[in-house]
């Protein structure tokens, strides 16, 4: 598994993505000139705009890479050569999951460094009225990767049972945007205001909660944004929901994949 | 290849031909279809995932744009009434979206009370933004100016005044209350607001508002002096401006940054027909209507 996962490592160099996001990354120089238009909150704007794009490209890898990894290496007939070694699938597949999410997290820490540069700078030119508080920008992130790695999961997931690529990135894709609102959803069919709802759609929207990854939680932006104290008991909580989380989808994923027939 | 080549060429010709209308096109487009629809907020918040201080932030750089587009304008003598109900929907939508956003609360605070005159929806506004910034002095310190300036309530101004300063750990909340609480103190109390506003602003267009906001209520306040002087002289108030300016106690003459005519009121209040606004100024009918806002 372990030479997998370094496999993995190099393919992704290999392949020229770390390089893609260093150009992506360019955009960073924009930032200081983008957040002096804000009014009052020139920091907090930078702060803003560095954490969505750290976002957005931790978005663009968990989904390509995630959604086309497996797949690829079916497509290729790579996975034939590679399954003769003595090597289980599971092993195979999960080596594959923990490169490409090793990968994502040495992007974001590469990412926030380049972050924490950026925002000095901001600061540094004009003062924020709140203080900047480096650790919760670094736990923000931090818990920005977690999410991507949990979307990579889910992305395995699929690519397990697909025979194109379609179905991982879409289905990714459709995973990010529906585990974003989970939350709202839930909240909204248990208030007052869902009254006209039918008994039956509230029922699909608590089991479609309970099935679909939670990204909510992963979400501190607005914590690192504004200085506002980090929920302790809250992290923990979400840091043991990604564990216990991504065993299940794994678990799923490698019983499909070691049962999946290869053409 | 050659062909290619030639296809090239030929599509960065057309290109050359059309950036230019198009550009011009763009230039020109109705500022109300500039400053754009934006879907309901329960969409955007979908739609924006994780990115909703993103989205909160852009709507904000969208309206303050087309804000200092209409401020170019006006400067270019073109006065294009600007679509404050947009400006109002989207600053909503952005605190909907990021309740934490300061730019939103500072910049609806500056329009909906001088040119909107929606005094208690700014005031409401300013109050949700209380619930999350906590730790901020600046939004009880607007509120309690509306309060005070446009409400008259007194009594909430000075709860306001009260939390500011306690935020802010200054004389702040004395010094206001004890000062501006009645009536006679209002033009002083819009001076010392809008001072404040024209040296805490970094944006050129919001500032020129706020400068020329600030030399209005000078000119206004000017003449007050002239005023009480000339009460202290003759024993009575004076009727009109001009016979302030007659006495040599008002000079030069007052001169209206909004392009209106300063007036006394029967009371002696000081007026302006251009109710401090560009494309404020009407006819003489409404002199006598006088909106006790812009009296003093």
């Amino acid at each position: 598994m372990k030479h997998i996962l370094i496999i993995t490592m190099k393919g992704i160099f290999r392949d020229r993505v770390f390089q893609g996001i260093m150009v992506t990354a360019c955009a960073f120089l924009l930032i200081p000139a983008l957040a002096s238009l804000s009014m009052r909150q020139v920091t907090e704007l930078s702060l803003t705009l560095s954490l969505s794009l750290i976002s957005f490209i931790l978005l663009l890898l968990a989904v390509f890479l995630g959604g086309t990894s497996l797949w690829k290496d079916i497509e290729r007939r790579y996975t034939f050569s590679v399954l003769g070694l003595p090597l289980s699938r599971q092993s195979y597949m999960i080596g594959r999951f923990c490169g490409t999410a090793l990968f994502v997290l040495l992007a974001s820490a590469v990412l926030g460094i380049a972050a924490f540069a950026v925002v000095s700078y901001s600061s540094a030119i004009y003062p924020a009225d709140r203080p900047i508080v480096w650790s919760t920008m670094a736990v923000c992130i931090l818990f920005d990767a977690l999410k991507y790695i949990l979307l990579i999961a889910t992305a395995f997931l699929f690519s397990t049972v697909s025979t194109s690529f379609f179905l991982p990135v879409f289905g990714t894709i459709a995973t990010f945007l529906a585990g974003g609102v989970t939350q709202q959803a839930y909240e909204f069919v248990n208030s007052p205001a869902s009254k006209s709802l039918s008994p039956l759609v509230k029922k699909l929207a608590a089991i479609l909660y309970f099935i679909l990854p939670n990204f909510g939680a992963f979400d501190l932006k607005v914590n690192a944004i504004y200085g506002l104290p980090l929920p302790v008991d809250g992290l923990l909580l979400t840091a043991a929901y990604f564990v216990v989380y991504i065993g299940l989808l794994l678990s799923a994923a490698a019983v499909i994949f070691s049962r999946r027939e290869m053409r | 290849m050659m062909r290619t080549v030639s296809i090239g060429m030929v599509c960065l010709l057309l290109y050359g031909i059309l950036i230019l209308p198009f550009t011009a096109y763009l230039k020109n487009k109705p500022f109300v279809e500039k400053l754009g629809y934006i879907p309901s907020v329960a969409a955007l918040k979908i739609v924006a995932a994780d990115h909703k201080e993103l989205v909160a932030a852009t709507l904000v750089l969208k309206v303050l744009m087309y804000f200092g587009g209409l401020l170019a304008k006006s400067d270019a003598q073109v006065t294009v009434p600007p679509d404050y109900m947009s400006m109002s929907r989207l600053l909503h939508g952005s605190v909907k979206l990021d309740p934490y956003n300061m730019d939103a609360y500072y910049f609806a605070q500056g329009f909906l009370t001088w040119d909107v005159k929606q005094y208690k929806l700014a005031n409401d506004l300013l109050d949700y933004g209380m619930k999350y910034r906590t730790w901020d002095w600046y939004l009880p310190y607007f509120a309690g100016f509306n309060s005070a300036f446009f409400l008259k309530d007194y009594a909430a101004a000075a709860k306001y005044y009260q939390r500011a300063g306690e935020l802010s750990g200054s004389e702040l909340s004395r010094l206001l209350a004890g000062r501006f609480m009645q009536e006679s103190g209002q033009t002083e109390l819009a001076l010392v607001y809008l001072s404040a506003m024209v040296r805490g602003e970094r944006n050129p267009a919001v500032k020129k508002n706020y400068l020329v906001r600030l030399n209005a209520f000078k000119e206004a306040r000017r003449i007050e002096v002239a005023r009480d002087r000339y009460r202290e002289i003759r024993g009575a108030v004076p009727v009109t401006v001009e016979q302030l300016v007659a006495d040599g106690l008002l000079s030069p003459p007052p001169k209206d940054p909004y392009g209106g005519m300063f007036y006394l009121e029967a009371d002696g209040k000081v007026a302006t027909t251009s109710k401090f606004a560009f494309g404020g100024v009407t006819g003489n009918s409404s002199k006598k209507s006088g909106v006790p806002d812009e009296r003093h």
